[in-house]
C-alpha cells in the first residue's frame, strides 16, 4: 500500500539558503509521525511545502501515491491536508461553530445567507464522531486553550482533511491538556486520519508518535520507530553530537540570605488576589525553583519581586534591606537581573537593534552613559560580546530584535541579563522556545552563576528544567505554595499532584479528578470569582 | 455592576439586539421620551411643555429625519469599513463630495427632465453615490494596496472633499454655494431609506457569509486568509460599502434642500464625524447607530426649534453634545468592542 503522504526528494532553496536538501518522508495512513529537529532545521519549511505555501525547488509531493502539485494552501486543503498552526487562527469574539465553518459556510438563499442550523449540526456531528468536548455556541475567547486547539482540528476535519499537520501542538498546552491531545490523536488515527506534528521536544515525540523523522540543517538524518529509540539517541540525532540530558548539579553550601519574602500578597490586574501570604528565602549560591501550571500567580510573584507590580501586603527584603518604596531602577542598580516571561513585550524593544537592546537597563551606567550621552561604540562592543558568547544568530549587532527568531531573542536576553554581574537572577521560562543545544548551554551558564555564588529564582513550566536545576523546588497553586520539595527525590507524579493543589500522601485522590481540577483551573473564567472580590 | 435596564427582557428587542449595552440604550431613549411626554402633557406651559411640544411636533420629526439621514447612513457605512479592519474617518469627506455632485448632476440634467427615463432627482442621487464610492475607492486603494496610515488617508479624504467641492462649485456655479434648484426630495423617502438601510445592514452583518467574513477580517485577518478567503477583497468591499452608504446620505442631505452650501464647513457641518460617534455609541450595531443618529439629530432639531421659540441656547454648545456624550459613555460604560485588527495592515504570506 502506498503511504498516505510521501515527500519524495524535496529540496527547497531560498536565496542563499538551502532549507530542505533532498528530504524523503513517508507517512503511513493512520499513524502519528513526529518531525523532530532544532530551530531552523527546516521542519516548518518542509511542512509548508506539503501545505502548498511553498513550491519545492525539486522533488515531488505524493498523496496515496499520486503526485500532486499545489499552487496554494487552497489546493492542499482540497486534496485533504489540514494545517493547525502553532498560533491558532481563530476569531476570538466569534463562536466555535462560526469559526469551524468560516470560509466554507453552508448557505441558503443562493449562497447569501448562512445556514446556522446546518452549520451547528455539522460541528456537533463532527465533534461527537471524534469524541471532542466542545460547546458549539461558546465564544472562542471564553474557552480554554486546549479547547481552542480542538476547534482548530475540527476546522481541518470540516474541510475534509485526511492528513493533519500540527505545528508544535503542545507549546501552549498544560501537561493535562497535552494528555488530552494524545487522546485526540488516538481517536483520529483510529478513524483513519494521519497526523504529522512538528516538534523540538524529545519527550513529546517519544510518547505521542509512532514514527519519528529527525531533520538537521535541512537534511533527513533518519526515520525511526518511537519504540526503538531513547531520548539520548534522538538528542544526538538532532544536535549531531552527544548531549548531556541531565544538567550536572553539584552539591554546594548556600551562602548569605539574598532575598527574603514574607507574608506576600499580590493582586492581579483585575484586583483579584493572585499571590497570598507567600513566604520564602533565597540564599547566595542557590537555585530556588518554582513549578506550577501557568496562571497560578507566578507572573504576579515575579513582577512584585522585580518591582513591576505593587504589593498588596507583606515585605520583600533584598540583600538585607527592605525593597518597599524602591523602584525598578533601584533594583537593577543593586544587581537584580530579570529574564521576563514575555520576551517581546518586556525583554526587548522589537524595533531597536541589538546594540540598543544590549544596554537596556544599563543605559544610566558606565561605560555606556557619558554625561547624558550614550557611548555607542562601548554599547556595540557589549552587544557583540553577548552575541558571541551566547551564540545569537544572525551575529549582527545592527540587526533589529524583530529580525531574530524567538529562540535567538531569548538567548540574547538571557545573555544580557547574565552578563550584568547580578547578585540575584529572576528567570522566568529562561529557555522557552530555545532549541536543546542552546538550552544545554543556558543551563550550564545558570549553574556557573550558581557556582559563582549568585542566587537564582527560577520559574518554569518545564518540569524537567526546574527539577534538574533547582536546589529547592516549590510548587505553586492558586497563589500559594502547595509544597516545597527536594527536587532530587521528588517524583514527577508527586509534583503533578502538588500542581493541582493536592497532597501527594492522599491515596484517595484519583488521577481523573486531578485531571479535571487542573484543566478547570485554566479553563475556568476567573472573573466569576472577581465579582465576589469586587463586592 | 449590572445595568438594571439591561436586565429588562423585551422579546423583539432581545432577538434583534444581542448586546445588553445597545438594548439599554434603546430602552433608555424610549423612557426619556415617555417621561418627557407625560411631564409635558401635565405642565404644558413649562419648559418641559415646550420641549414636549417640540419633541412631538411634526416639524421636529421631519427635521430630525432630515438631519438624521446623513448621520445614520454614513454611520452604517463606517461600521462596514471598520468591521473589515479599515477605520474610515473620511466619512465627512464622502458626505461633502456626494452632496455637491448630486446637486451638480441635478442641475446638469435639469429638474423635470430625465435621462433614459430616469428622473433628474434620481440621476442626481445615483451621481452622488457614484462620486462618494469613487472617492472611497481611492481611499481603499491607498490604505489596502499601498498600506498608507488609515487615519492620515481618512483625513486626506475629508480635506480633499472640503476643498474640492466649494472650489468646483465656484468654477461651475460662480460661488461656493450653488443656486437652489427649487425642487427637493421629501423627508418620508429619507426616513424609509434610513430604516431600510439599517435593517439591511443588520441582516448583512449578522446573517450572511459576507458579514462573517467582514467580522473575521477585522478581528483576525490571518484566520480568514488561512481558510482561503481574500482579506483584501473583503476589506475593499467594506470600504466601498461605506462609500455607497455615505453617498446615499450626502445626496439625501443636499437633495432634501435642493442646494449645496459650500461656505465654512459646508452644509455637512461635521455630520460625518458625528456618524463615527454614532456607530461607536451604537457599538457597531446598525440598530444602535440608528438610535444614536436619531438622538443626535433630534437634539440638533430641538435646539433649532428652541432658538425659534426665543430660548437663547448657543448652538455651538449643543453641537458638542454628541462628542461629550460619547466620551462619557466610552469612559463610564467602556463596552464598545473595537475590532482587534482595526487600523492594521494585513499582508498575506502567499
Amino acid at each position: 500500500m502506498n503511504p498516505a503522504v510521501h515527500l519524495d526528494g524535496i529540496t527547497k532553496r531560498f536565496p542563499g539558503v538551502v532549507a530542505n536538501d533532498d528530504v524523503d518522508l513517508a507517512v503511513e495512513r493512520g499513524s502519528v509521525h513526529a518531525l523532530l529537529g532544532e530551530n531552523g532545521a527546516g521542519k516548518t519549511t518542509l511542512m509548508n511545502v506539503l501545505y502548498g505555501l511553498y513550491e519545492p525547488t525539486e522533488g515531488t509531493v505524493r498523496l496515496d501515491g499520486e503526485p500532486q502539485s499545489f499552487d496554494s494552501p487552497r489546493d492542499a486543503i482540497d486534496a485533504g491536508i489540514g494545517m493547525i498552526h502553532q498560533h491558532f487562527m481563530l476569531v476570538d469574539p466569534m463562536t466555535v461553530w462560526e469559526n469551524v465553518v468560516l470560509g466554507n459556510e453552508p448557505t441558503t438563499w443562493g449562497g447569501l445567507r448562512v445556514d446556522k442550523e446546518a452549520a451547528r449540526e455539522a460541528v456537533v456531528e463532527l465533534s461527537e464522531r471524534y469524541g471532542f468536548d466542545v460547546d458549539p455556541d461558546a465564544a472562542i475567547a471564553d474557552v480554554s486553550v486546549g479547547e481552542q486547539q480542538r476547534v482548530e482540528i475540527l476546522k481541518a476535519l470540516y474541510r475534509g482533511a485526511d492528513v493533519l499537520i500540527m505545528d508544535e501542538p503542545t507549546a501552549v498546552l498544560t501537561p493535562q491538556e497535552v494528555e488530552e491531545l494524545y487522546g485526540v490523536f488516538e481517536e483520529l488515527t483510529e478513524q483513519g486520519k494521519t497526523i504529522i506534528f512538528i516538534s523540538h521536544k524529545l519527550g513529546e515525540a517519544l510518547s505521542a508518535a509512532d514514527d519519528i523523522t529527525v531533520l538537521r540543517d535541512g537534511v533527513n538524518v533518519g526515520t525511526v520507530a518511537a519504540e526503538d529509540v531513547t531520548r539520548e539517541d534522538l538528542a544526538e540525532m538532532m544536535v549531531g553530537r552527544e548531549v548531556l540530558m541531565e544538567p550536572a548539579t553539584t552539591p554546594q553550601e548556600a551562602g548569605d540570605r539574598v532575598l527574603s519574602v514574607s507574608g506576600l500578597d499580590v493582586d492581579d490586574d483585575r484586583g483579584v488576589r493572585a499571590v497570598s501570604d507567600l513566604s520564602f528565602e533565597l540564599r547566595a549560591g542557590e537555585v530556588f525553583g518554582i513549578a506550577g501550571v501557568d496562571g497560578n500567580g507566578q507572573s504576579q510573584l515575579v513582577e512584585a519581586i522585580t518591582g513591576l507590580r505593587e504589593l498588596a501586603d507583606g515585605e520583600i527584603h533584598y540583600l538585607g534591606e527592605s525593597l518597599s518604596g524602591t523602584t525598578r531602577r533601584d533594583r537593577i542598580d543593586r544587581g537584580m537581573a530579570f529574564i521576563p516571561e514575555d520576551r517581546q513585550e518586556r525583554g526587548l524593544v522589537m524595533s531597536y537593534d541589538l546594540t540598543e537592546n544590549a544596554i537596556l537597563g544599563s543605559q544610566h551606567d558606565q561605560p555606556f552613559a557619558r554625561g547624558g550621552r550614550l557611548d555607542w561604540s562601548a554599547s556595540r562592543d557589549h552587544a557583540e560580546s553577548v552575541i558571541e558568547q551566547y551564540d545569537v544568530r544572525p551575529p549582527d549587532a545592527a540587526a533589529e530584535a524583530e529580525a531574530l527568531s524567538g529562540g535567538n531573542q531569548q538567548k540574547f536576553i538571557v545573555g544580557r541579563e547574565f552578563e550584568r554581574d547580578p547578585d540575584l537572577v529572576v528567570a522566568m521560562h529562561p529557555t522557552r522556545g530555545v532549541d536543546i543545544g542552546s538550552t544545554e548551554f543556558l543551563h550550564d551558564r545558570l549553574l556557573e552563576l550558581r557556582a559563582e555564588g549568585k542566587a537564582v529564582l527560577l520559574v518554569s513550566s518545564k518540569l524537567d528544567e526546574v527539577q534538574g536545576l533547582s536546589d529547592r523546588l516549590a510548587v505553586i497553586h492558586e497563589g500559594e505554595f502547595s509544597g516545597v520539595v527536594d527536587p532530587a527525590t521528588v517524583t514527577e507524579e508527586e509534583i503533578g499532584l502538588l500542581m493541582a493543589g493536592e497532597t501527594p500522601d492522599d491515596d484517595s485522590v484519583e488521577a481523573a479528578s486531578l485531571h479535571e481540577e487542573a484543566t478547570d483551573q485554566i479553563a475556568g473564567d476567573p472573573t466569576a470569582d472577581g465579582d465576589e472580590v469586587d463586592a | 455592576m449590572r445595568n438594571p435596564i439591561a436586565d429588562l427582557s423585551i422579546p423583539i428587542l432581545d432577538d434583534l439586539i444581542e448586546s445588553d449595552y445597545t438594548r439599554s440604550l434603546v430602552v433608555g431613549v424610549v423612557v426619556v421620551f415617555g417621561l418627557l411626554g407625560i411631564v409635558g402633557a401635565a405642565f404644558p406651559d413649562s419648559v418641559a411643555g415646550d420641549l414636549a411640544g417640540i419633541a412631538f411636533s411634526t416639524s421636529t420629526a421631519t427635521s430630525t429625519a432630515r438631519l438624521a439621514a446623513p448621520i445614520v447612513l454614513a454611520g452604517l457605512g463606517g461600521i462596514f469599513a471598520e468591521k473589515s479592519g479599515v477605520i474610515n474617518i473620511g466619512l465627512e469627506g464622502l458626505l461633502i463630495i456626494s452632496a455637491f455632485v448630486s446637486i451638480y448632476a441635478a442641475s446638469v440634467v435639469g429638474i423635470g427632465n430625465s435621462v433614459l427615463g430616469i428622473p433628474a432627482l434620481a440621476v442626481a442621487f445615483l451621481a452622488g453615490i457614484a462620486a462618494s464610492t469613487a472617492l472611497s475607492a481611492v481611499f481603499a486603494v491607498v490604505c489596502i494596496e499601498f498600506k498608507a496610515d488609515q487615519i492620515i488617508a481618512g483625513l486626506a479624504v475629508w480635506l480633499i472633499a472640503l476643498g474640492l467641492a466649494p472650489f468646483l462649485s465656484r468654477v461651475l456655479f460662480g460661488g461656493v454655494n450653488t443656486p437652489n434648484l427649487g425642487a427637493s426630495v421629501g423627508w418620508r423617502y429619507f426616513a424609509a431609506l434610513v430604516v431600510i438601510a439599517t435593517l439591511g445592514s443588520w441582516w448583512l452583518l449578522n446573517r450572511t457569509t459576507f458579514g462573517k467574513h467582514l467580522r473575521a477580517s477585522g478581528e483576525n485577518p490571518k484566520a480568514l486568509d488561512t481558510v482561503g478567503v481574500s482579506v483584501s477583497r473583503v476589506r475593499y468591499a467594506g470600504v466601498l460599502l461605506s462609500g455607497v452608504l455615505s453617498g446615499v446620505g450626502g445626496s439625501a442631505l443636499a437633495l432634501s434642500i435642493g442646494q449645496f452650501v459650500g461656505s465654512g464647513e459646508t452644509m455637512v457641518q461635521g455630520k460625518g464625524f458625528i456618524a463615527i460617534v454614532a456607530y461607536l455609541f451604537g457599538n457597531y450595531n446598525p440598530l444602535g447607530t440608528l438610535g444614536a443618529g436619531v438622538l443626535f439629530a433630534g437634539l440638533d432639531a430641538t435646539q433649532i426649534r428652541l432658538q425659534q421659540l426665543g430660548y437663547a441656547i448657543p448652538d455651538t454648545l449643543v453641537q458638542t453634545i454628541p462628542y461629550v456624550v460619547v466620551i462619557v459613555v466610552l469612559t463610564l460604560v467602556g463596552r464598545t468592542q473595537i475590532p482587534e485588527a482595526a487600523g492594521e495592515h494585513y499582508e498575506t504570506e502567499e
